[in-house]
């Protein structure tokens, strides 16, 4: 039970207002909530910024390549497209992949869509297979990078989600179907759940080009949203340097006067928690102004670690810029880096015509950085506290769409994590031999979450919230297997 | 532990005996999984089976089958045998997971010790004895004998209760604070320093009473209350893919200006509600009422008509009756006594109705503007149960018919359909709908009119000789044209010509430039050339590395110069017409004409300058029309070649005539005309003549199927209909044969331009076009009685896949009625939940605290709140006082209770341990301003802020250079104000409050945005201005007052004179231009960052 008082008769969503949601480590929420009438609610477990058992790693970096990767032509090889390309699912061994029984898991959002709809005759795979590492694992030769790392990588096969269309990038993020609404994002559970390590920094950031929704609190708060951030010193956050000529000088002096003002307030308004959190939150603004572009800014990284991040490429570098940035924010201690990947309404992985064109082009950009990453990591002994997840919204047909793409395929499809408590060279799960349905140990999208937050030492189901309830769909099952 | 839901937490608090069986705690452990998981079917709300576990007496009771627990024996027990059945059939409770062991161990290890309960517990009550079914009462106001606190039965109320328990309250706030808050409140804009003085300087006793009426009057009331409610009535622009509308309507904010105004005139709240939910059936024809109903179009979603209804069905009932029915939609309601079927009655009201945009007085085009409406659009539409809400499984069987909760049906509604005026279901025949449209044929007609005009022009320029003749029998005198330059280059003569850059010579009666690459070689007038003028160019371009341009500049003097000119460049070969401003030079798109230019061909350019207007002709062929955008002025006239090896033949310069005709650019401004030849264009005069008949065929069409449809539509059509009908067709048969005609000329025209290749269809084409003339002139003989009618409404597609019978089908000349039945329902005085809701919403907004803590669930989970009493009182007296919300309001800001002040320095030291939570009102909550507030108030501050009230929502690309209030600004998921959102703005899925979060981004919004510091520094001018010269320590008062509503303290005001002292040392240091300036701005922005600026003190 909650360490509040039980006297309050309601819930609130005040509880908001919030230390630890702002991450003001020490300061204890109680003390935060009483006295200004803000009442807690006695049946909220309110987080307190700890994790509530052992925790095996404590950030995480989020990439997500926006669009849909092609499951089959990245972890997870079908050679059986190639043989019997051409020929209709029908004709195959494995016609019953569309029992029609088995496709109704998917709630289809756009009736009558040009998109997301069966598609039969069976396209080729447009790309080789390596073997990797002493794991073996089969990675395609689009991603030889990341293959390098196999062995430090468990590979979920199984992934399966009920959204056809592109809405199921929300849903990947927060575990519900768009045409249930909007939901808290796992970003901004883990960032609820856990408050900060670092005082300076905003603990839950967002790079890159986003889906329309871009609130990842929702019932938690704007508190719990993401903080997009840009790899530009000169402009890496909303509001983050003045907009008009304001020397730092003159900036420091007010932000000054505000604090003494504020807190000469105090006497007249003593016991008013809103504005003893206001006067936090103005120390921790005019820490962040400076800390956020300090760690952005890449002077004292070496030409070697540049390079492993694929700076000296204009294809790679600026989603390089971005993983490196998020390695600096990890080494500061913050807990959710989510960096999107591939521009556009739909998503640039979204290749419903010409795949081996897109394919080739989005996989040479992220590949080479991406393996960085995890090597940067791991020799500087963060990866065993860090996971990091590579995911998609949903995969690709198995058929061929507009004669040499793929449509979008809720079914079955891969992603992979890796680090903290995480087993590394697993391939987990499986679809059936033409990747069409997660056969083996199927996995629903919130799986994932479960998995993060298991590691990251959260029990979900602690940090309920009256008024929102979750479902148990909502909290996943944490994929057992992959995990050390 | 699990959660426990409130309510058994309340239950275990009201026990203060707690019992336990051996280890084990009846009220503490048994009971909350009992409540959790079974009460909802064994309980006060349903006793399945006879059967009821809220008490321990209850249990061993039992129902049908006898007791449910053996008590000492739980392996003899029917509860635990059921609740860990293996077979899903046999396994109690049905639905959702199976108890867990650890919970089906607890009860057995309380059966086994005895299943001892507490002998006084009570069972729960029954769910129609709950406090917010039951109608509300107006009870006797206290009579407290406290003056400041007998005036107002607020007061009272709350006085007495605070008295019970021996609280003190805090003192009022001061004045000017109170000022600050009732204008924020009332108007959501700070008082201006002329508004406070006047304020403090009034003496008499009712000032602060008739700054509230004052306040109540300004239009800026309904603005900052109209924002309120349309949080609570989720209000949210339209957004889609592209133009593709998927979600809520275009214009939507018809419905924002109706909520506004209403608000402003006090429309009672029962009517409103009306309105909102059936303007279309009690106010068909007022236009002005049916914007109301954008409270439903906003539900509008393109995709799901479930998740569509779902909503409607959600939020009608939290907004307006507090009741969460939306938990009954797959089963029957938990706590409260809604059925699944009650859901489903509820879903019958709404499932005949549909969207549509109707038109609005002066505008035919919806994308631009239009009345987003509801309408009943398949009153036979069945409704029927989803099975455990599941819509691909409905059950069939059995048809839904509407209503409303049983338990909430105080007596049988009848439903009544509304036969519908005919201006209703066909908004075309509201005589603004033929205005319009004839407006459009007019102009139509004008446009028409003036291609023909042009089109003969250019006949007339490519005749040259019968084109001047005529010209010159119009003003009846020979031309003689003012000679201004000719030079046939018999020499290069330095008399006539300035000679500039290049390699210019003669040979013979040739001249000729050679100088090539990128820069310009010319020959310049020694003399001004006359404004008006006409210049004819002989010459051959030979030759140049790439742009190889030759022509003419004019207005040629210092920095300025017109252009045109010739270029060989290929590819791209073009006209050009080309201009200056400032040190560009401007290419503009419709300047230009794409058209071969070869090399060693002689050409013959002519130029016509009349004012703005340029006419260019090559060899005789009027190419070119354009319209210079700069002003002309004096200048000399260039030879020019640009890259060009050039021969130039002669050039003649003359004063052009005021009786030669220009050719003027093409209507729409875009396109340049094409080259023509004289009978390409006779051919376009053709078809402009008969596209001029058609367009002047229209209007009699429009006419006339307009009077018909009127007088169809009419109870008892007129005599003459059969006439008015046969005219209609005869308009209709004569537009149809004039647009035969059209066709017939542009297939006319089409051949003669046709290729080798398409000839043959072309042919073809024509001869269809010519058959299809003969029919129309067949059909006019014979006219028949059909005509197209005007249309001045649009469908919102009902789903992706409609198609265009069923959208463009006539509208039913029925409404259902059913939401009218609804509405009034909710909406009558014998509803227990719809005037307590409202008055809690806005006793919530007014003090910053609500009186009933969850604002859209007042059912059984809801306990009686603390004012109980008042709450009732004021929803009666809201009712029997029409409704008016001015009222409620004036009667709560009025009161003691609105006027504590929020600080507890002063509080009495009992009061404050006793009633931390301030429940019973002996202090006032701050409140942290509204997104809006914050920037309204900055723009009000500034004394920048526009008042114009209403009209269409601000673009989002231009919200930065709008100083309007922002309510105005767009507000749908996918455009939120960036500035606004860093504030909690509102949830356009569900807001019925804000939240108010503290988060270092508004920190960084309020100190770096560029709106805070332009505004700030236009505050500190304002002061500075007003004060005139004034130390430091009176402009840090004046500022304080201004912003914070309060004068500083010693310890403040030297903390900012310091401040300013130390911004002038450091400014001067860095040799800024203006350091007291700046220092004062600087104060004022960190004023407007201070705790007490966004807070509502």
């Amino acid at each position: 039970m909650s360490k509040l008082s039980p006297s309050s008769p309601s819930p609130s969503r005040r509880c908001f207002l919030s230390g630890a949601g702002l991450g003001f480590a020490g300061l204890a929420m109680s003390a935060m909530l009483q006295g200004d009438g803000f009442g807690a609610s006695v049946a909220q477990q309110l987080p307190d910024g700890e994790p509530h058992f052992t925790p095996k790693a404590r950030s995480v970096i989020w990439l997500f390549m926006r669009g849909g990767v092609s499951h089959m032509e990245s972890f997870d090889h079908k050679p059986m497209l190639t043989n019997y390309a051409g020929k209709t699912i029908n004709e195959t061994p494995w016609s019953d992949v569309q029992d029609p029984e088995r496709l109704k898991k998917v709630r289809v959002v756009v009736v009558n869509d040009a998109n997301g709809q069966q598609r039969n005759e069976l396209y080729p795979l447009q790309i080789g297979f390596q073997k990797h590492g002493q794991s073996g694992i089969e990675v395609s030769d689009w991603f030889p990078h990341i293959g390098s790392c196999a062995d430090d990588i468990a590979f979920v096969r199984s992934m399966w989600t009920t959204d056809d269309n592109h809405g199921a990038q929300v849903q990947f993020h927060s575990g519900r179907h768009m045409l249930d609404g909007r939901f808290p994002t796992i970003g901004a559970w883990v960032k609820y759940g856990l408050g900060t390590l670092n005082d300076n920094l905003p603990q839950f950031i967002t790079m890159g080009p986003r889906f329309f929704d871009t609130r990842d609190g929702h019932y938690l708060g704007p508190a719990n949203d993401a903080v997009p951030l840009k790899v530009d010193p000169n402009d890496p956050l909303p509001y983050a340097k003045p907009e008009l000529d304001l020397s730092h000088d003159e900036q420091k002096i007010e932000f000054d006067l505000i604090n003494r003002l504020n807190r000469l307030n105090e006497a007249k308004y003593p016991d008013d928690e809103a504005m003893r959190a206001r006067i936090k939150s103005y120390e921790l603004a005019f820490r962040m102004q400076a800390a956020v572009p300090n760690v952005i800014s890449f002077d004292d990284e070496t030409q070697g670690t540049q390079d492993l991040y694929g700076f000296d490429d204009a294809k790679t570098k600026p989603f390089g810029m971005q993983l490196l940035a998020a390695r600096r924010f990890v080494e500061k201690g913050v807990r959710f880096i989510q960096i999107m990947h591939g521009d556009g309404a739909a998503g640039a992985w979204d290749a419903h015509s010409n795949l081996k064109t897109n394919h080739t082009g989005l996989a040479a950009q992220v590949d080479k950085p991406i393996a960085g990453l995890l090597i940067d990591l791991k020799q500087r002994g963060l990866l065993n506290e860090t996971i990091v997840v590579f995911a998609t919204e949903f995969g690709r047909t198995p058929g061929s769409q507009s004669g040499n793409g793929r449509d979008h395929h809720p079914y079955g499809f891969s992603i992979w994590m890796a680090g903290g408590g995480l087993k590394g060279g697993i391939a987990h799960g499986a679809t059936d031999e033409i990747g069409f349905h997660a056969d083996e140990h199927p996995h629903y999208v919130t799986d994932v979450h479960a998995t993060i937050m298991q590691l990251l030492g959260l029990d979900a189901r602690r940090l309920e919230v009256p008024g929102h309830k979750r479902l148990e769909i909502d909290f996943g099952q944490p994929i057992e297997q992959i995990i050390a | 532990m699990r959660h426990l839901p409130l309510a058994s937490l309340l239950l275990l608090l009201s026990f203060a005996i707690s019992v336990s069986a051996a280890d084990v705690d009846y009220l503490r452990e048994v009971k909350p999984i009992l409540h959790e998981r079974c009460f909802a079917c064994h309980g006060a709300l349903k006793q399945e089976a006879g059967l009821r576990l809220d008490t321990g007496t209850l249990i061993r009771q039992g129902g049908d089958s006898g007791g449910a627990i053996e008590p000492g024996k739980s392996s003899e027990s029917l509860l635990v045998e059921r609740v860990a059945a293996e077979s899903e059939d046999e396994r109690m409770p049905p639905e959702g997971k199976p108890l867990t062991p650890d919970e089906i161990e607890l009860l057995k290890r309380w059966i086994d010790g005895g299943a001892i309960s507490p002998t006084d517990e009570r069972p729960d009550e029954d769910p129609r004895q709950h406090w917010a079914f039951q109608l509300p009462t107006q009870g006797d106001v206290p009579q407290p004998r406290d003056p400041p606190w007998s005036h107002n039965s607020v007061d009272a109320f709350i006085a007495a209760q605070r008295k019970a328990r021996n609280l003190k309250p805090v003192p009022s706030v001061d004045r000017q604070l109170l000022l600050r808050r009732v204008y924020l409140d009332l108007v959501g804009l700070p008082p201006t320093r002329s508004q406070v003085q006047a304020f403090l300087d009034d003496t008499h006793d009712d000032a602060y009473e008739r700054v509230v009426d004052e306040l109540l009057e300004s239009p800026h009331y309904g603005e900052r209350w109209g924002r309120h409610w349309m949080d609570v009535w989720r209000y949210s622009d339209w957004f889609g893919l592209g133009a593709q509308l998927r979600y809520s309507q275009k214009h939507i904010w018809h419905w924002r200006d109706w909520i506004v105004e209403s608000l402003n005139e006090d429309k009672g709240y029962d009517r409103m509600i009306v309105e909102m939910l059936a303007a279309d059936e009690v106010a068909p024809t007022d236009r002005d009422a049916l914007r109301a109903t954008g409270f439903l179009a906003r539900n509008y979603f393109l995709f799901n008509r479930t998740t569509w209804l779902d909503e409607t069905i959600e939020h009608t009932s939290q907004a307006f009756l507090g009741l969460t029915i939306n938990c009954a939609k797959c089963h029957d309601h938990k706590y409260d006594p809604i059925s699944q079927v009650d859901y489903y009655r509820m879903r019958a009201v709404f499932e005949p109705h549909q969207v549509r945009l109707d038109a609005v007085p002066g505008q035919t085009d919806f994308e631009k503007d239009g009345l987003p409406r509801v309408f009943d659009a398949h009153p036979e539409e069945p409704t029927y149960l989803h099975i455990r809400g599941d819509a691909a499984n409905p059950d069939k069987d059995r048809v839904i018919t509407p209503g409303v909760p049983a338990i909430l049906a105080a007596e049988e509604r009848n439903i009544k359909p509304v036969a519908l005026p005919p201006e209703s279901h066909n908004p075309a025949l509201q005589s603004f709908v033929l205005e319009d449209h004839l407006n459009i044929a007019k102009r139509a007609i004008a446009v028409a009119k003036q291609s023909l005009v042009q089109s003969r022009e250019v006949l007339a320029s490519l005749e040259p000789a019968s084109a001047a003749a005529a010209a010159s029998a119009e003003v009846g005198k020979p031309a003689k044209p003012n000679l201004f330059l000719r030079d046939d280059f018999k020499q290069l003569a330095a008399e006539q010509w300035e000679i500039g850059a290049g390699e210019w010579k003669v040979e013979g009666d040739i001249l000729i430039q050679t100088q090539i690459g990128a820069s310009r070689a010319y020959l310049r007038t020694r003399r001004d050339h006359p404004g008006d003028f006409q210049a004819t160019l002989k010459f051959t371009t030979t030759g140049g590395q790439q742009w190889r341009s030759v022509g003419l500049a004019f207005d040629v003097a210092g920095d300025h110069e017109k252009l045109v000119y010739l270029s060989a460049v290929s590819p791209g070969s073009k006209l050009q017409v080309s201009y200056k401003t400032g040190a560009n030079q401007n290419y503009p798109p419709n300047g230009k004409l794409d058209l071969p230019v070869s090399l060693d061909t002689p050409y013959e350019m002519s130029i016509r300058v009349r004012d703005r207007l340029v006419n260019v002709s090559l060899n005789g062929r009027h190419l070119l029309a354009y319209e210079l955008p700069v002003e002309r002025s004096v200048g000399r006239i260039d030879l020019v070649a640009f890259d060009a090896a050039a021969k130039f033949h002669s050039i003649e310069i003359i004063e052009l005539s005021p009786s030669v005709k220009l050719i003027q650019p093409a209507p729409d401004g875009s396109a340049p005309n094409k080259p023509m030849t004289i009978d390409q264009a006779k051919l376009a005069i053709a078809v402009t003549e008969r596209a001029l008949a058609a367009a002047e065929a229209r209007p009699a069409a429009l006419r006339t199927a307009h009077a018909a449809d009127v007088a169809k539509h009419q109870l008892t059509p007129p005599e003459n209909l059969p006439q008015l009908i046969h005219e209609a067709a005869v308009a209709a048969r004569s537009l149809e044969l004039a647009q035969a005609e059209q066709a017939v000329a542009s297939a006319q025209q089409l051949l003669a331009e046709a290729a080798e290749q398409t000839k043959a269809k072309a042919e073809q084409d024509l001869k269809t076009a010519q058959a299809n003339v003969e029919k129309a002139r067949a059909a006019r003989r014979q006219p028949g009685e059909s005509y197209t009618s005007l249309r001045a409404s649009l469908k919102a597609l009902e789903g992706p896949a409609e198609k265009d019978d069923s959208r463009f089908a006539p509208y039913p000349t029925t409404s259902t009625g059913r939401r009218t039945a609804f509405a009034r329902w909710i909406a009558d005085a014998k509803n227990p939940l719809t005037a307590r809701v409202a008055v809690n919403h806005i006793w919530t907004r007014h003090f910053g605290q609500p009186l009933v803590e969850s604002v859209t669930d007042f059912g059984r989970r809801a306990p009686k709140p603390s004012q109980h009493a008042l709450l009732d009182w004021l929803a009666v007296d809201f009712m029997a006082h029409d409704w008016s919300m001015k009222r409620l309001h004036r009667m709560m800001v009025t009161s003691q209770t609105y006027r504590l002040s929020t600080s507890v320095a002063e509080a009495d030291a009992s009061t404050r341990d006793s009633d931390p939570k301030n429940e019973y009102y002996w202090r006032r909550q701050p409140i942290r301003m509204e997104s809006q507030v914050v920037r309204d108030s900055l723009l009000q501050l500034a004394g920048v802020l526009d008042p114009t009230l209403g009209g269409p929502t601000i673009d989002p690309n231009k919200e930065d250079n709008t100083y309007r209030r922002s309510l105005y600004f767009t507000h749908s998921r996918d455009d939120q104000n960036k500035f606004l959102t860093m504030f909690d703005d509102a949830d356009i899925g569900r807001c019925y409050r804000r939240d108010e979060s503290i988060v270092p981004q508004q920190a960084l919004t309020l100190a770096n945005s560029k709106l805070s510091l332009t505004l700030a520094r236009k505050m500190a001018e304002k002061l500075e201005n007003e004060l005139g010269q004034a130390s430091d320590e009176q402009f840090v008062a004046e500022a304080f007052r201004m912003i914070l509503a309060t004068a500083p303290t010693t310890d403040e005001s030297s903390a900012c004179v310091d401040a300013m002292q130390q911004t002038r040392d450091i400014l001067t240091k860095a040799r800024h231009a203006q350091p007291e300036t700046r220092s004062r701005a600087d104060l004022v922005h960190a004023l407007l960052n201070h705790n007490d600026f966004v807070t509502i003190r």
